[in-house]
C-alpha cells in the first residue's frame, strides 16, 4: 500500500512536468525561449495575491466537474456531459438570480439559485441516467450528445429571453452586487464558492466511502451483475448517480455565474468539461485528490493566461499543457502497473527461492 | 428539394468516411473515441497542407498522415500500453485541439483577414449527372462522394465476404480463438485504428479544404462524435451506416438551409443545429436491439 502510493505520486509529479516541459519545447517553435517563459510565469504568479487567489477562483469550477465525472466512474458510468450540465446550470443560476433579486434578501437569493442549479443540472444528468436503466442507452453517447442539445439552449435562450437590455451582444444583464457569492479574501476574485467545491469533495468522498449508498454504488461499478444478485437495484442507482453527477456539475454553473462572472456570456468556459476529466483522471477517481489536481489545473490556466497576454505566446497553450498533462497522466497509470507487477514478481521469487 | 438532397450527400460524404472507419475499427473491439480529434487534426492539417503548396491533393495527402498519427498514438496507448479507451480518447482529444490552434498560430501568426483556399469543386459526371432528379443530387458532387460511394460497398464486402473481414470481426467477438490461428490480435487492432485514422483525417478535411476552405478551431464541433453515434446507431454494420449517414446529413443540410433564410419564432436556428445531436439521443434510446461486438472496448490481455 505505502509503496503504491509513493507510485502513485511520483509517476503523477513526473507526468505533470513531462506534461509542462512537452508544452515548454512547443514554445520553442515560437522562437521563444521556454526557460525565460516559465520563470516570467512563476515569478508572476507569485507576484500579488490577486492572481495567486485567481489559481483557486480557476480550480472552483473544476473541482466541481471533476467530481461530476468521478462519481459516475465509479459505477462504470461515463458522464462525459459535465460541459452540458454545467452550461444548464450556468443558464438557470443567471435567470434565477436577475429574476429573484429584486424580490429577496441577496443570501436567500443565492440558497435558492444554489438548490435550483443543481436540481436543474442534476435533472439534465438524471436523463441520461434514465435513459440508460430504461432502454439501456449508451449513456456515454448520450451524455456526449446533450452537450451541445445544452449549448444550443444557452445560446437560444442569450439570443431571445436572457438577452441584456441594450441587445447589443449575446450575454444577460450584469447581476446585482447583492447576490454576488462573497469575496473570502478582500482585493482578489477569490469568492466562497471555492469553499464550497471543497465541501463538495470532502462530501462526495463521505458519500462513496462511508454511506451504504456510496457502497452500493461502488459495487454497481465493481460488478453491476453480482450487484444485483445481492439485491441492489443497478438502474434505480443509474439514475441516481447521474443526478448527483450532473447536479455537481451544475453547481459549477452557480460558482461561475455568481461568483466570477456576474453575468451569463456566451460560450464562456468552453473547456470545464474536458478538464474536468483531467483531473479526475490525475487524481485517479479520488475526490480528495480532485481539489489538489483541480488546484494545479487552475494554475495551468492562471498560467497560461499570463503566457498569453505576454509577447506573442497563444492562449491556446493552457489547452495544449492539459493535454499533454493529461496524455502523461494515462501513460503514468500504465507505468504504475508495470511497477505493481515487478513487485509482485520479485516479491514471488523471493517466496519461492526459500 | 434537389438542392436540399445534393447538400444531404455533400454533407453526408465525411461523416460516411468517419463512420465507416469506427464500424472497422469497433468490429476488432475498438472504440476511436479520439474520432474527434482525428477529424480535427485532419482539417487542420488538410488546410495547412492545401494552404502551404496550392494543392488540395498535397492537402489531403497530410490529413491522412496527420489523422494516422493522432490514432496511432491513440492506438498505442489503448492498445499496446491496455488503457483505457473513453479517457485516453477524451485527452487526446483535447490536446489536439491545443495543438492545432497552437500550430496554426505557429505557422500562420493572426492574420487579419481569414486565411482561405477555394474548396473542392464539384465535378459532374458526363451522362449520369443528366439524369433527372437524381443526376444533379448523386453525380455532381466532389471528388471525395465519388470515392464514398466505392468504399461503402467494398467496405461491406471485405467485413462480410473476406477472410480479413472475419479476423477483423473475430478479434472483436473473440480475440483468443483469432490468437489460436495465429494472428496477432493487437496488430489486427492496431492496423484497423490506423486506416481509421487515415479515413478520418480525410473526414476532417473534407470541411476545411472541401467545404469551408478554410480552418477554424471549432470547425469540426462534435461532427467526429456523429461520425461515432453513426456507427453505433447503424449497428456496427456498413450498410446501417449509410442509412444513419443519410439522415446525419439530411439533418445538416437542413441546418444549414434554415440559418440561410434567417430565423422564426417558433424555429429558432439553434433547434436545427442541435437537430444532429437530439436526433441521435432519440434514436440512441429508440433502437432496441444492438449487435454490440462483444469486446468492444475491453483490451486483449493475453494468458501466460
Amino acid at each position: 500500500m505505502q509503496a503504491k502510493l509513493r507510485d502513485l505520486l511520483i509517476t503523477n509529479i513526473l507526468a505533470i512536468v513531462l506534461g509542462i516541459v512537452a508544452s515548454g519545447l512547443m514554445l520553442l517553435f515560437l522562437g521563444k525561449n521556454p526557460v525565460s517563459a516559465y520563470s516570467v510565469l512563476i515569478t508572476s504568479v507569485v507576484r500579488d495575491s490577486y492572481t495567486f487567489a485567481d489559481i483557486f477562483v480557476k480550480a472552483t469550477p473544476l473541482m466541481f466537474t471533476a467530481l461530476a465525472f468521478a462519481f459516475t466512474y465509479k459505477a462504470n458510468l461515463y458522464n462525459i456531459g459535465a460541459q452540458g450540465q454545467f452550461y444548464i446550470g450556468a443558464v438557470i443560476a443567471a435567470a434565477s438570480s436577475l429574476w429573484l433579486q429584486n424580490i429577496l434578501p441577496g443570501g436567500l437569493v443565492l440558497m435558492i439559485t444554489l438548490l435550483l442549479t443543481m436540481v436543474g443540472g442534476g435533472l439534465w444528468g438524471a436523463f441520461i441516467g434514465f435513459v440508460k436503466a430504461r432502454y439501456n442507452s449508451n449513456e456515454f453517447l448520450v451524455s456526449m450528445m446533450s452537450t451541445y442539445v445544452a449549448l444550443a439552449i444557452m445560446n437560444y435562450l442569450l439570443r431571445t429571453f436572457l438577452i441584456e437590455t441594450k441587445a447589443e451582444y449575446p450575454q444577460t444583464d450584469a447581476l446585482a452586487a447583492s447576490v454576488w457569492l462573497p469575496r473570502i479574501i478582500p482585493g482578489t476574485r477569490l469568492h466562497i464558492g471555492f469553499v464550497l467545491a471543497v465541501l463538495a469533495c470532502v462530501g462526495v468522498w463521505v458519500l462513496l466511502y462511508k454511506t451504504p449508498l456510496g457502497y452500493r454504488i461502488r459495487a454497481v461499478g465493481y460488478n453491476a451483475g453480482a450487484a444485483e444478485m445481492s439485491g441492489i437495484n443497478a438502474k434505480k442507482l443509474y439514475i441516481l448517480a447521474f443526478f448527483i453527477s450532473g447536479a455537481l456539475a451544475g453547481a459549477a454553473g452557480f460558482t461561475e455565474v455568481n461568483g466570477v462572472q456576474h453575468m451569463l456570456v456566451q460560450g464562456f468556459n468552453p473547456d470545464l468539461g474536458a478538464a474536468g476529466i483531467g483531473i479526475a483522471i490525475l487524481a485517479n477517481g479520488n475526490p480528495i485528490g480532485i481539489i489538489f489536481a483541480a488546484i494545479l489545473f487552475g494554475a495551468l490556466k492562471v498560467g497560461g493566461t499570463i503566457m498569453g497576454q505576454m509577447s506573442g505566446i497563444p492562449s491556446s497553450i493552457i489547452e495544449l499543457m492539459q493535454g499533454f498533462v493529461m496524455v502523461f497522466v494515462i501513460l503514468s497509470y500504465f507505468v504504475r502497473t508495470w511497477l505493481e507487477n515487478n513487485r509482485e514478481k520479485r516479491k514471488l521469487q523471493k517466496a519461492v527461492a526459500k | 428539394m434537389i438542392n436540399l438532397l445534393s447538400r444531404t450527400i455533400m454533407m453526408g460524404t465525411p461523416l460516411l468516411f468517419g463512420a465507416l472507419a469506427e464500424v472497422i475499427a469497433e468490429r476488432t473491439g475498438m472504440m476511436v473515441t479520439a474520432i474527434e480529434g482525428i477529424f480535427l487534426m485532419g482539417a487542420w492539417a488538410g488546410f495547412v497542407g492545401g494552404y502551404l503548396s496550392g494543392s488540395l491533393i498535397v492537402g489531403f495527402l497530410s490529413a491522412m498522415l496527420a489523422g494516422l498519427l493522432v490514432a496511432g498514438l491513440y492506438g498505442w496507448i489503448c492498445i499496446y500500453l491496455k488503457q483505457h479507451q473513453v479517457v485516453t480518447g477524451v485527452a487526446i482529444n483535447l490536446l489536439v485541439a491545443g495543438l492545432c490552434s497552437f500550430l496554426y498560430r505557429v505557422i500562420f501568426g493572426v492574420p487579419i483577414t481569414p486565411l482561405t483556399v477555394s474548396p473542392l469543386a464539384t465535378i459532374p459526371i458526363p451522362l449520369l449527372s443528366e439524369i433527372p432528379l437524381l443526376g444533379p443530387i448523386l453525380f455532381n458532387q466532389t471528388i471525395l462522394t465519388y470515392i464514398i460511394y466505392f468504399l461503402a460497398p467494398l467496405s461491406y464486402f471485405m467485413l462480410y465476404k473476406t477472410s480479413m473481414g472475419l479476423t477483423i470481426r473475430s478479434a472483436g467477438e473473440n480475440p483468443e480463438a483469432v490468437d489460436v490461428a495465429g494472428i496477432n490480435v493487437l496488430t489486427v487492432r492496431f492496423l484497423t485504428v490506423l486506416l481509421a485514422g487515415v479515413m478520418g483525417g480525410v473526414a476532417g478535411a473534407f470541411y476545411s479544404i472541401g467545404f469551408l476552405g478554410m480552418f477554424t478551431t471549432n470547425i469540426i464541433g462534435g461532427r467526429g462524435w456523429i461520425a461515432f453515434a453513426i456507427c453505433f446507431l447503424g449497428n456496427w454494420n456498413p450498410k446501417g451506416a449509410v442509412i444513419g449517414t443519410l439522415a446525419f446529413g439530411f439533418a445538416e443540410a437542413i441546418a444549414i438551409y434554415m440559418q440561410s433564410i434567417g430565423n422564426s419564432a417558433l424555429f429558432p436556428n439553434e433547434l436545427f443545429i442541435a437537430l444532429p445531436y437530439i436526433m441521435t439521443i432519440v434514436l440512441t434510446i429508440s433502437r432496441k436491439s444492438f449487435n454490440v461486438p462483444a469486446k468492444l472496448g475491453v483490451p486483449y490481455l493475453k494468458e501466460n
